[in-house]
């Protein structure tokens, strides 16, 4: 089995935001006014932001001002359990990502609440964009623009996965795991985002992730996520 | 002769009789067929350049159905290794972006108006045949220097491109923006090492740095460089570098140091000079480097036998002192120690410089403070060195046909520069002064202006001064993709491409060794517009004679084949393919090697080039003569001007009335270019660090905030001698407490429907003088905070 | 067949008898309201949530605070029907209708609040096509459809024989439609002795379950804030706190109602002020109960110490939502306490001022469980920190929210008797078994005095008067 995890250096990360650009640029999360997002309804699956007042981490003793969050596609996911729907789940046949019915979704923000890492985003309106830029939309299916009044995520680029299989298929070769990588990892400008399969033991990711700096974020609530991060130092 | 309406009339009946022709077509650059295509839903990735600030990454397009939808970083590039930035990623907003000039367009409303129905659509071939015609006139009434182009970050060919026109035509005018910018940086590194030229480093290799007041990692010159850079040396221990961040604010560089050193403002000549003492004392320098390969380091006799004080005797003076560097700058004496020690310990290590950072403060302490920085550099020997200080070379691009400068251009090259560069002896570009210029019409006044990627209203201090100094120009043209709050006073606007659209060479800065990109179109341009260096050829093939034969070019594109096609083993199609042509590694000079002789003082215009960095500055010594250096504003005397040295910013505004420090920072969210301000993706991420979005603000210290009364988020004024702004507060814990800072980049009056009043542009509270390298002064102005009623 | 022998029997039927002017106008005001409310929903629903105040991390707002509450409302008719009835308190016998409306009034807009906040309600079918039994919300959906079911059943069984009264009663000139209405809601009720005896049994056995139900459905209530990790939320003592703070309010509610219909319909010789002194010790025994609950929960709490849920008890005490956690503890429990130990003993007026208060406290209760939790989640943020205030359609719709709750609550009253006919006749022919009420009354008095706390037959005695 594949699980795919991401390995996230805080040494190397300079909060620079560029995997939140690129996640929106590859998944079309709207923009929203400036009014909305004062109101903190800015749809960027991948944030960025400083860790100053958050005593939780400082007491892990990260080192690290600032925190880049994706979703954490826990193996335990608090957000599967409490869709009434059955709209969210994870997806262990293409690797354990926590994926999104966005047809399904009833808007009823369960699993905004449950989800302790706060990765999921809900359409408070109809996503609009200006008609010009609108034009740049990724057109791949697996991202199409989202209706009002459901919640979005995080898929770790699936649609990525899907198109690597393809062009693997085509090219008529093994699909391997350096072939699919999300977004936000692809543009990271320090290189601190890796990205592979945690159950290959011998993956870089997997290397990592058993690196003395390397601890997840609220470890202690048992989700298990396969983001995973490496303190400062 | 004076060039009345009647005789321009005339001239222009005489040349569009004697041949002022050009042939004009609609110019359409399209993506070139030989872009790599992927098998896969026939789409195409196309190779590039990003230009949404001066770091020049490669990028790969994802281009499907001739839609670019993806700006990716491209993998082979060596400045960004595959990685893009907030910026780079977002460009798609502005090539897609509504508030793009679609086609030529003349005011026909009041100047600075951005109302559209104040502006008239125009064809090319009308504003082109104006233009044409009125250069032709100007240079036939013999007054070819009352042309000039103001231009902003203009990179490989396209600013070869300028000069040789400028040159060919007669004008001495072409004006960068060096002066708010990087000028300090290139000059102190000339007056130094002898090489007038940003530094590079090479990071990767570096065990130790000590980072003077640079946002590195946010905004340097060439960010994404850095960062590379920086991050490659943290992968674990035992191998990580240690990174050490002098600055008064808490900057986000700061906040990834391993340390952070909150110096009083304006003290790091001090703090190095410091550093420099204790290495010197402890005898913890580079010897044999300090002996053979520098000069000034001991006390020495010139040729006239008179004794010349050196760099130890003045670092080890009552001067500096610890504890007097101590009490000055505000870091501790034995800081100061751990610090030199360090850095002199753990080679190789590296001190670097800000860009813009606190370096212009519109007197001579930010060059001094450049060279003393530098001056730390060469005390370990770390230049030419893995890891260590490198210099930039350049493509052996092939040669320019030589052009014959007929007596009109001489002449008109002979005149004083418009910007009065030339009345300083280190000054290359003085853009702030352009708006005074104008205004008084000294020396002469202008005819006619271009403006290329620049927007001195908004970026210069005092831009007020410069709009209003445009009504006295005869003709603006600004080749300005938006509407800025320059391109509203201007008369035409001709937009250029945007960079996505656009041909260009993007030279490799801050790598070392000679490259560039290729920006080529990756969509087919969606608007009326036209590469801005197209329109100069046909400028100069209409204008003929001296012009077309420096320019013997229909196109851009021809222009950039001919070029490159010099370099060797450069191939069109490879180059198309790659989007980039290079020759790394980077090989280091060896001490005392040939290539090190030519390189260590290069640039000297008049001291010698012996292979020597000077502690004791020969060319500035050089330079000076016969200039009373108090004219200057230099305060030291003696050969203390010729060395590094602290001097106190003389900061306008009275300490009791303007308690605190000016000090403007730049964002990563934010480029160079100030369209990026208008991307609708960047203001949703502008303030992170401070829960900002879509807005501007001032970042003031906790308990000075509380002192006053003022509570987070508060609106306030913040005022100067020279102006007032409202903002947004915010509260930092973090920070030198005498000091406020304001992103520069927010604050627009134009600019587009997404940029347009947010925040406050920090340039306004700034004097409009210039200090010494005739650089604008954007760190010595206090200022005053107090709330604002609603 | 005879009817139930009811002295008060006029007197309790009058208000069904004519609409007045003046409650024409009321209802008209009340429809007023809830169709701005009904008019701001389809702006909502069209438009989307984003007309709401809620924000990230604050996704749920008023609307959930909405639905704990009217759940928690509905408890009280519950509560004193079945529960009472199981421990055989014979005063909640006048007071059990108008209670158990509450009940059968209010759970239609706590489940509706639900549908309200939902993004899609165009898709609420996926419930139960796709629905995930492990989901705390299908719990809800389960237990809230059974227990309304159920307050339906149990609330027209003990309504027949009035029903059945009316329709025997019925004066020639009543409108049509009363008569038609009667006689079919009747169902053919006969005032036999046997039927009533075995509705007495039905009552009692439906009333069993019916305390089972009351317990589940609040504690599954509590389940979707206690089921997540939430700092604030993740505790056991949620359930049982929310089961009383429902029954509080609950009982706080009825008071009110009480009092409003004594003094409309004039009923002061039913609803004597013996009724609300029971009501008045209930009330002192649940604020006890639920200060209880309270300070458990944050002494448990503020002991551990633990940093995330220190975050949220600092901004309840201190932060931005001190002056609402403040003024929501001095209205549940202190100035309550006070008023019911003292003015309250003697006056319809002070009880029904603490009863209001007590409500308005318990809105404020639901409000401060669910907002500071979702302020300050595990994972801190600094941007997009949104602090949560209803915005005027939310305000609209909760407000349509009462007002309809209050009109179908007034429309029942003007077409049934709100208390009880044949339940408070003094006696009921044929039935041997069944106590007059009246009779029992003195006695039950005289028994219950030994356990008065000091100075409590002076009150009774001044309620009487």
């Amino acid at each position: 089995m594949t699980r795919w995890g991401m390995v996230i250096d805080l040494d190397k990360c300079v909060a620079c935001q560029a995997c939140t650009v690129a996640c929106r640029m590859e998944n079309n999360t709207p923009v929203v006014s400036p009014e909305e997002s004062e109101l903190g309804r800015s749809i960027l699956w991948n944030e960025v932001f400083p860790l100053e007042s958050h005593a939780e981490l400082a007491a892990e003793d990260t080192g690290a001002d600032f925190l880049t969050r994706p979703c954490q596609h826990c193996d335990n996911p608090p957000c599967i359990k409490v869709c009434p729907v059955q709209a969210t789940y994870k997806s262990d046949e293409t690797g354990g990502q926590v994926l999104q019915r966005y047809e399904r979704c009833i808007g009823c923000r369960f699993c905004t609440v449950a989800c302790p890492y706060g990765v999921r985003y809900f359409n408070w309106y109809a996503p609009e964009w200006n008609p010009e830029i609108a034009r740049h939309l990724n057109p791949d299916e697996e991202v199409s623009p989202r209706a009002r009044g459901i919640v979005e995520k995080c898929t770790f680029c699936i649609q990525r996965l899907h198109k690597a299989e393809q062009l693997a298929e085509e090219e008529g070769r093994e699909f391997r795991a350096s072939d699919y990588q999300p977004a936000c990892v692809q543009t990271c400008t320090g290189k601190a985002r890796f990205f592979g399969d945690l159950d290959d033991p011998d993956s870089l990711v997997s290397q990592l992730a058993r690196s003395r700096r390397a601890f997840r974020l609220l470890e202690e609530l048992g989700t298990r996520p396969k983001v995973i991060y490496l303190k400062e130092g | 002769m004076k060039l009345s309406r009647r005789n321009m009339l005339k001239v222009m009946a005489a040349t569009g009789a004697g041949g002022l022709t050009f042939g004009w077509k609609a110019f359409v650059d399209r993506p070139a067929g030989l872009a790599r295509a992927t098998a896969l839903r026939g789409e195409t990735r196309i190779m590039s350049v990003c230009q949404a600030c001066p770091s020049g990454c490669g990028i790969q397009a994802r281009v499907v159905d001739g839609v670019a939808v993806k700006l990716e970083g491209s993998p082979i590039h060596p400045i960004n290794q595959g990685a893009l930035c907030p910026k780079g990623q977002a460009a798609l907003e502005m090539l897609y972006h509504p508030d793009r000039i679609p086609g030529p367009l003349r005011r026909v409303g009041p100047p600075g108006s951005i109302n559209p129905a104040d502006w008239e659509p125009i064809s090319w071939r009308e504003a082109i045949t104006e233009i044409a015609g009125r250069l032709a006139s100007l240079r036939e009434a013999g007054e070819p220097h009352r042309l000039a182009f103001a231009l902003g970050e203009t990179k490989g060919q396209m600013n070869d491109l300028f000069e040789r026109f400028a040159a060919a035509y007669g004008t001495p005018n072409v004006i960068r923006y060096d002066s708010l910018s990087h000028q300090l940086v290139k000059t102190a590194h000339l007056l130094t090492l002898g090489v007038n030229a940003l530094p590079a480093y090479d990071l990767e290799n570096t065990r130790y740095i000590l980072n003077f007041g640079g946002s590195l990692l946010e905004a340097g010159r060439f960010t994404q460089r850095y960062i590379g850079g920086i991050s490659y040396t943290r992968r674990g221990q035992p191998n990580r570098s240690r990174m050490i961040t002098i600055d008064p604010r808490y900057s986000v560089t700061a906040a990834k140091s391993d340390e952070w050193i909150a110096i009083n403002p304006g003290t790091d000549a001090m703090l190095a000079m410091g550093i420099a003492r204790f290495i010197v004392g402890n005898k913890l320098y580079d010897e044999e480097f300090v002996r053979e390969y520098t000069m000034g380091f001991d006390d020495f006799d010139d040729e006239n036998g008179v004794r010349h004080m050196g760099f130890r005797s003045l670092v080890l003076s009552e001067a500096y002192d610890l504890d007097r560097v101590a009490e000055i700058t505000g870091v501790e004496s034995t800081t100061i120690a751990r610090l030199a020690g360090e850095f002199a310990q753990n080679r190789p290590a590296i001190a670097t410089l800000p860009i813009r950072g606190g370096l212009h403060t519109g007197d001579a302490n930010g060059l001094y403070t450049a060279m003393a920085i530098t001056a730390l550099n060469a005390l370990v020997g770390n230049i030419e060195q893995p890891g260590g200080l490198l210099l930039q070379h350049e493509p052996a691009f092939a040669p320019w046909p030589e052009y014959f400068v007929d007596d009109i251009a001489a002449e008109g090259l002979a005149q004083p520069r418009i910007d009065g560069a030339d009345n300083d002896p280190l000054a290359e570009h003085v853009l702030q002064n352009l708006g005074a210029n104008l205004n008084t019409g000294e020396p002469y006044a202008i005819d006619t202006l271009f403006l290329y990627h620049v927007n001195p209203a908004y970026v210069a201090p005092g831009g007020q001064r410069f709009t209003d100094a445009l009504e006295n120009v005869g003709l603006v043209v600004d080749f300005s993709s938006f509407m800025t709050e320059t391109a509203a006073h201007a008369d035409l606007i001709l937009p250029d491409h945007t960079f996505m659209e656009r041909w260009q060479d993007v030279p490799w800065e801050g790598l070392g060794f000679a490259g560039f990109g290729l920006s080529q179109p990756v969509v087919t341009p969606l608007h009326d517009t036209q590469h801005t260096g197209d329109i100069l050829l046909i400028l100069a093939s209409a204008l003929g004679g001296p012009v077309r034969q420096a320019l013997p070019y229909d196109r851009f594109t021809d222009l950039l084949q001919y070029r490159i096609g010099g370099l060797e083993d450069a191939d069109w199609e490879t180059l198309i393919r790659l989007g980039k042509w290079g020759h790394g590694p980077y090989t280091f000079a060896g001490r005392g090697s040939e290539e090190w002789q030519y390189i260590v003082g290069r640039d000297r215009r008049d001291a010698y080039r012996d292979g020597r960095f000077d502690f004791w500055s020969r060319e500035l010594y050089y330079r000076l003569s016969g200039i009373n250096p108090a004219d200057l504003g230099i305060k030291a005397t003696g050969d203390e001007v010729m060395l590094p040295h602290y001097e106190p910013i003389t900061y306008h505004g009275d300490e009791d009335e303007y308690p605190f420090i000016l000090n403007s920072f730049q964002l990563m969210a934010l480029g160079e270019p100030e369209y990026t301000s208008n991307l609708p993706t960047l203001q949703e991420i502008i303030g992170m660090h401070v829960g900002v979005r879509w807005d501007g603000w001032v970042e003031m210290h906790a308990e000075e905030a509380a002192r006053r009364g003022l509570a987070d988020n508060d609106r306030v004024w913040v005022e100067s001698p020279f102006g007032r702004v409202k903002t947004r507060l915010k509260i930092v814990h973090s920070n030198h407490p005498e000091v406020v800072n304001i992103p520069d980049g927010q604050g627009h009056t134009a600019n587009g429907r997404y940029a347009n009043g947010r925040g406050a542009n920090p340039n306004a509270l700034l004097p409009p003088e210039s200090g010494l390298a005739g650089t604008a002064a954007f760190s010595n102005t206090r200022v005053k905070v107090y709330k604002a009623e609603e | 067949m005879a009817l139930p022998r009811n002295k008060y029997q006029e007197l309790l039927l009058a208000p069904t008898r004519k609409f007045s002017r003046r409650e024409i106008g009321i209802l008209l005001i009340l429809s007023a309201i809830a169709l701005w409310g009904l008019f701001v929903y389809i702006h909502q629903f069209i438009n989307g949530l984003g007309i709401t105040g809620m924000n990230r991390p604050v996704y749920w707002g008023v609307y959930i605070v909405n639905f704990v509450f009217f759940i928690g409302l509905a408890h009280s008719g519950t509560f004193i029907s079945a529960i009472l009835r199981l421990v055989g308190a014979e005063w909640r016998v006048p007071l059990a209708r108008a209670a158990e409306a509450i009940t059968i009034f209010s759970l239609p807009f706590g489940a509706g609040s639900i549908l309200i906040d939902m993004g899609r309600l165009d898709r609420v079918l996926n419930t139960i096509i796709y629905g995930r039994f492990m989901s705390p919300i299908l719990w809800d959906i389960t237990a809230v459809t059974l227990y309304l079911f159920s307050s339906v059943v149990f609330f027209y069984l003990s309504l027949l024989p009035d029903i059945a009264i009316l329709r025997d009663t019925l004066p020639d000139d009543a409108p049509a439609w009363r008569r038609r209405l009667y006689r079919s809601l009747a169902l053919g009720w006969q005032h036999s002795a046997e039927k009533y005896r075995r509705l007495e049994k039905i009552l009692g056995a439906m009333a069993i379950f019916m305390t089972m139900l009351v317990v589940t459905v609040h504690t599954v209530v509590s389940f979707i804030f206690g089921m997540t990790l939430q700092p604030g939320w993740h505790t056991t003592i949620l359930g049982p706190f929310f089961l009383v703070g429902a029954i509080f309010s609950g009982s706080a509610a009825t008071i009110m109602i009480m009092a409003v219909l004594r003094w409309k319909f004039h009923l002061e010789e039913v609803l004597s002020f013996k009724f609300f002194n029971y009501m008045r010790k209930l009330l002192i025994a649940l604020a006890l109960s639920w200060s209880y609950f309270m300070g458990v929960e944050h002494l448990t709490v503020i002991y551990g110490n633990t940093s995330e849920e220190m975050s949220v008890i600092i901004a309840k005490f201190f932060g931005e939502f001190s002056a609402t956690f403040w003024v929501m503890a001095f209205f549940c429990f202190f100035i309550p306490l006070v008023i019911l130990l003292t003015k309250a003993k003697r006056s319809i007026g002070w009880l029904v001022t603490a009863s209001v208060i007590i409500n308005i406290g318990m809105w404020l209760e639901r409000f401060i469980v669910i907002v500071p939790s979702e302020t300050y989640p595990r994972l801190g943020y600094d941007l997009g920190h949104g602090l949560y205030f209803p915005t005027p359609a939310e305000i609209s719709i909760t407000l349509a929210c009462f007002a309809g709750m209050a009109l179908l609550y007034m429309l029942f009253t003007k077409v049934f008797p709100i208390i009880p006919v044949w339940e408070t006749a003094q006696e009921i022919p044929g039935l041997h078994g069944y106590h007059g009420f009246e009779e029992d009354e003195a006695e039950e008095e005289h028994a219950e005095a030994p356990e008065q706390i000091p100075g409590y037959g002076d009150a009774l005695e001044a309620g009487h008067a």
